[in-house]
């Protein structure tokens, strides 16, 4: 019996090799293990055995089946395999350039702010939002600017004409509405309307009646902080100052406060910034943004007491800080939107 | 304003400052530096006194000459040299090798077109004393010795800081407010002024001899005086004061003039000087009277605005007060009598006339800043001792003084421990006085803090807060120490859409395009393009600076495409841009209101070759991409709806407006104008899209999503197909079937969806005709739905959707 069963066995092997599609396998499976495959015969075969033989061959039958159950599984993995490979085509070449667009990316500018606005929220600062067509009273007046007041001619503005009605800033009497100088108008509308203590940033765009070169642009980003609160002092200034310029320009960036004038701020400072990782402005006083103490006036002026009350303010070009941070040497690149520049802040 | 190093030490000992020093110290005041610059000769060892022996042609260089120079060595040597201006004998600055020029190049012994030169023969430019005649600097008049080195010749060189002064300064408009600064920064004595001419009489005659009437009938000018000199010898100024104008800048005219300008770099208060001869009858600051005209010293006519303050005589307006003088009255090289005035102008009007005549002189400049009304008298006195010296003029009558200096000193209440509150630090009561002492006001002892008299040339310090800023001035910044550890304020959250404009970018760049940022400013012929032409001059500025940026920005869909084209010509590549931006949209309501817009654009077949084929940057892509926007600004997808775009920047029939039901929010999305794109030099069809947000979108409180339960039986579903015309909108029929569908479930169970998933047209269907299928899911909230009530519910719909004029059921 063992000699007929080892050569069922071998043979099954070796017919097993040609086994290549799914309806081969059936086949081949009927053949072996089906109602008259070989396997099968001698397994019926069984019943003719005296009972001293049964246990003998009873072992070499399971012996072969299980032999034969080994090779149909195999065959299905390689008939599985080959139908896998046949349904996926040819073989992926990952090396090959992918056909489909990169991910985009954020303006250096939209970079830019994000920092900046990150940074100051944890300080407790959030953003707040203005028009970008202001009343004057918002971005002068208020501001402790009024209209003969030298300060005016600090910078160049922007005007539309008298019949220009805004919907998002009606103007009272005659006042005329302007293309905001600076985001100092948002902070004049956050007194207005919120009770202290707060404490915003604003960022937004500003224009100028300026002239375009490397370093000037007819509309530019701004980002200003405001402090409103009981006993803000010059040392809670120098304290956010110093924690935006570490965090911006790392914990070698040190700050120093000099003594300017804004009619909105009093004490007005410029804040420099000094750094040894900004390439070839490293190591030497830079000017990066105005600052001070929230003039008493306009707290009046947008109707808080200045007995009460004491805030601080700052106000910083987004242009200048990220073309600090990124080395950039011409104002205009923001604008231009060459994506040979935009494609490196990816 | 310059400040020579050499003029400020005439009011402040800086024997122990170097110039370095002062750059450093003025910023600190407030004073920023904005450049350093050497005036006269720096000092240069190398450069001496030589002959030019002789010289002859270059042979093989026209304009080159070889000169034989001696420098006193008594061994003649080579120069080749470029100038004509010399003869054989002249004595002209040679610097031998080794000198380093002002401009940095080093002077080397070379060779000049094959012919050795061992120097160079210099020019007044070349030596850093500014344009002189051309060619060499001659010094043969002098006769110098040869071979002195030339800075012995010319006297120490100075330095001159330009520095800029803010508008509240006007005192650091003249050299003794910056002295007064610098002195009191370095705790320093300020030198004091010596003036011999006496002061005017407080009660003055208004009249004397020498002319008829001295008043003053405008509310500008309440201040006024008048002096009277004659036997005036209009000439040449000495060399110092034509070296103290030049370092400042100015242009040395004549003593007259140059001392009246002197003593307004000097104290910072403008003078004027009138030709007696040329005025007739007396002086009056009136208001200039209708129809009136001046020609100013530039030569340009005026008309003068009624009502401005104007210098006049008993016929005709002479000066615009404190701005400029007119040509006819100024002094000339023939005057003998002048009058000088002195004045204060009321600020706001002065900085109002002259920026309305469109001019800023150094007068106007300071007026706008409130001169000390204490200098005025003091001014006119330095002047007077001046003119006495250096043009022998002799006083006439005693000086008019009209009306009185309009401001005193101030004095201030400064309440105990103020300024130590502000700065949040410690501050000694000691400190504090004496940083007030040495700016120069006085500080007594009150019962609740101090009273601090502040001189009227500082007028920008009136409050408590002031002496603030004037303390940390001289005490320094740098010992302000960093304030408190702050925590954030519960419940402040950032405004929404500056959270919409942060995450529409991130999810926009996500998708594959790049960010950009243009000008809000554009031409009109862009906005007349988005909004028409009829619309376009409500958005027109009124005083543009170029015409290329005359109007805000009404899409920015304009800029976006220029982009492309941009990138198309550069070869870079351009695949998707978007950018977010405030635009500005005209209202029914004759308003314009600001939107914030969400725009992309791409072009529908990608520009960059692959060696595999992408799906293309469709309309319904982009229509996607735009609910995408919308959602997340809030605005939900069934607010929305979708309309025809017409014209403007769309292509008819490619194109579909967009609108938020109910609200103010609407955008468009689809093909460019072709015809436009082309002409940009873009050849496919340009894909954009853009939302508009108006502020208020954001001003609802965000929702806090509330949970429904859901069924957890399964839906019946059934499909129908409507034949409808080709010109009925897919729209409208999904509206239709979505009513007839939730009016067939009745309250028993819901309709969940409408989903539609063919639209056809072609064989088998009517001529201008199409069918649209769409596949209806109900479900029951309690149990399975049975065949029956789905096709009772069916049956409903098809009988709802035959009533449509011209819409069959598909079978």
């Amino acid at each position: 019996m063992q000699q007929p069963l080892a050569q069922l066995v071998a043979t099954a092997q070796q017919e097993a090799l040609a086994v290549t599609s799914r309806a081969e396998l059936e086949a081949f499976k009927a053949r072996v293990v089906g109602p008259n495959g070989s396997l099968t015969a001698v397994m019926k075969g069984m019943a003719t055995l005296s009972k001293e033989e049964r246990p003998v061959v009873g072992k070499l039958i399971n012996e072969a089946k299980r032999s034969v159950e080994e090779l149909l599984a195999a065959l299905l993995l390689k008939v599985e395999d080959a139908e896998i490979a046949a349904a996926l085509g040819t073989p992926w070449d990952a090396t090959l350039t992918g056909p489909d667009a990169p991910a985009g990316s954020l303006h250096p500018l939209t970079r830019t702010r994000e920092r900046i606005l990150a940074s100051f929220r944890k300080l407790g600062f959030t953003v707040a939002e203005g028009p970008e067509i202001e009343t004057e009273w918002h971005c002068f007046d208020a501001l402790n600017t009024p209209a003969d007041h030298p300060a005016r001619d600090m910078q160049d503005t922007l005007y539309m004409p008298k019949a220009f009605r805004s919907a998002d800033a009606p103007r009272k009497g005659e006042e005329a509405l302007v293309l905001r100088t600076h985001t100092s108008s948002v902070q004049v509308r956050t007194m207005l309307s919120r009770r202290p203590p707060f404490r915003i940033v604003a960022p937004g765009r500003c224009f100028r009646r300026d002239a375009v070169d490397a370093t000037h642009s007819a509309n530019f980003h701004q980002v200003e902080g405001l402090w409103i609160d009981r006993n803000v002092t010059l040392a809670d200034l120098r304290g956010v100052l110093d924690f935006f310029v570490k965090e911006t320009f790392g914990p070698d960036a040190e700050i120093r406060l000099r003594p300017s004038f804004f009619p909105f701020t009093e004490p007005s400072f410029e804040m420099d910034l000094r750094s040894p990782n900004l390439g070839r402005l490293s190591n030497r006083w830079l000017e990066i943004m105005g600052c001070g103490l929230v003039d008493p006036k306009v707290l009046e002026l947008c109707g808080l007491d200045s007995n009460e009350f004491s805030g601080l303010a700052f106000g910083l070009g987004l242009e200048r800080i990220a073309m600090l941070v990124h080395g950039i040497d011409d104002i205009r690149h923001f604008y231009n939107n060459d994506l040979r520049f935009l494609r490196q802040f990816a | 304003m310059k400040v020579s190093f050499q003029a400020l030490s005439r009011h402040v000992d800086l024997s122990g400052v170097t110039t370095d020093r002062l750059a450093e110290v003025l910023p600190m005041l407030g004073l920023e530096v904005e450049s350093v610059h050497t005036f006269g000769l720096a000092p240069l060892p190398l450069v001496v006194v030589g002959e030019i022996v002789s010289f002859e042609k270059h042979p093989s260089a026209d304009r080159l000459s070889v000169c034989r120079v001696d420098v006193g060595d008594g061994n003649p040597r080579q120069i080749v040299c470029g100038a004509k201006n010399f003869k054989a004998g002249d004595r002209v600055p040679v610097a031998l090798p080794g000198t380093v020029m002002p401009s940095g190049t080093e002077i080397k012994v070379s060779k000049l077109r094959d012919v050795d030169s061992a120097g160079m023969l210099c020019s007044s430019e070349e030596l850093g004393l500014g344009k002189g005649e051309d060619g060499l600097l001659i010094l043969t008049p002098q006769q110098p010795v040869l071979g002195t080195p030339l800075n012995k010749l010319f006297g120490a060189p100075d330095t001159v800081l330009e520095i800029s002064v803010t508008p509240n300064r006007g005192d650091c408009l003249g050299l003794r407010g910056v002295a007064r600064d610098v002195a009191a920064a370095l705790n320093l004595p300020l030198k004091p002024l010596t003036v011999k001419t006496a002061a005017g009489l407080a009660a003055a005659p208004t009249a004397h001899d020498a002319f008829g009437f001295v008043r003053s009938s405008s509310e500008f000018c309440p201040y006024y005086t008048l002096r009277t000199l004659k036997n005036v010898k209009v000439g040449p100024s000495p060399d110092w004061l034509r070296r103290d104008l030049e370092a400042a800048g100015l242009r040395p005219i004549n003593n007259v003039v140059d001392i009246t300008n002197w003593v307004l770099l000097e104290l910072g208060q403008p003078l004027h000087a009138f030709d007696a001869a040329k005025v007739s009858g007396g002086i009056e600051a009136r208001p200039a009277r209708e129809g009136e005209e001046l020609v100013l010293l530039d030569g340009k006519k005026v008309k003068l605005e009624t009502g401005i303050c104007v210098i006049a005589d008993a016929q005709r307006p002479l000066v615009v007060a404190g701005v400029m003088g007119g040509n006819e009255s100024g002094v000339t090289n023939t005057t003998t009598t002048i009058l000088l005035e002195a004045a204060w102008f009321k600020p706001g009007e002065i900085r109002r006339v002259a920026r309305r005549l469109g001019v800023s002189t150094d007068s106007s400049h300071r007026f706008a800043r409130d001169v000390d009304p204490a200098g005025v008298e003091l001014a006119s006195r330095l002047a007077t001792d001046l003119l006495i010296e250096l043009a022998g003029a002799e006083v006439v009558g005693p000086a008019v003084v009209v009306g009185q200096p309009p401001r005193a000193d101030a004095n201030i209440a400064l309440p105990a421990g103020y300024v130590a509150a502000k700065l949040g630090t410690a501050i000694a009561d000691a400190d504090v006085t004496q940083s007030f002492q040495r700016l120069g006001f006085t500080v007594s002892p009150t019962s609740t803090g101090f009273s601090v008299l502040v001189p009227s040339f500082r007028s920008d310090v009136t409050r408590p807060i002031d002496l603030v800023e004037e303390f940390i001035r001289i005490y320094g910044t740098d010992k302000v120490p960093a304030g408190r550890p702050i925590a954030p304020l519960p419940g402040d959250e950032d405004t929404r859409s500056s959270g919409f404009t942060r995450e529409v970018a991130i999810r926009l760049a996500g998708a594959g395009f790049t960010e950009c940022c243009h000008y809000t400013l554009r031409d009109a012929a862009e906005v007349a393009r988005t909004l028409g032409e009829a619309a376009t001059p409500q958005l027109a500025l009124e005083n543009p600076l170029t015409a290329d940026q005359s109007h805000v920005r009404a899409s920015l869909v304009p800029g976006l495409t220029a982009a492309l084209a941009l990138n198309v010509s550069v070869h870079a590549d351009p695949r998707g841009l978007f950018e977010v931006g405030v635009v500005f949209r005209p209202q029914a309501d004759g308003t314009v209101r600001e939107f914030l817009a969400v725009a992309f654009a791409a072009p529908a077949e990608s520009l960059v070759r692959s060696w595999k084929s992408r799906e293309a940057f469709d309309v319904l892509r982009a229509k996607r991409l735009l609910s995408d926007v919308a959602t997340l600004a809030g605005v939900t997808a069934a607010r929305l709806s979708f309309g025809v775009a017409t014209g403007g920047l769309w292509q008819t029939d490619h194109a579909s407006s967009l609108v938020d039901r109910g609200r103010s929010a609407d955008g468009a999305c689809g093909v460019l104008d072709l015809r436009w794109t082309r002409s940009l030099g873009l050849k496919g069809s340009i894909v954009a899209g853009e939302f508009l947000l108006p502020r208020s979108t954001f001003a609802d409180a965000l929702r806090i999503p509330r949970f429904e339960a859901f069924s957890s039986f399964p839906p019946a579903t059934r499909d129908v197909a409507v034949i409808v015309p080709t010109t009925t909108a897919a729209g409208e029929v999904l509206n239709r079937v979505q009513q007839a569908a939730a009016k067939a479930a009745g309250k028993e169970f819901a309709l969940e969806s409408v989903n539609c998933f063919d639209v056809f047209s072609g064989p088998g269907l009517p001529e201008g005709t199409r069918s649209v299928a769409f596949e209806i899911r109900w479900r029951h909230a309690a149990r399975t739905l049975t065949d029956e009530e789905a096709n009772r519910a069916m049956a409903t719909v098809i009988a709802a959707l035959e009533k449509g004029a011209g819409w069959t059921i598909r079978s």
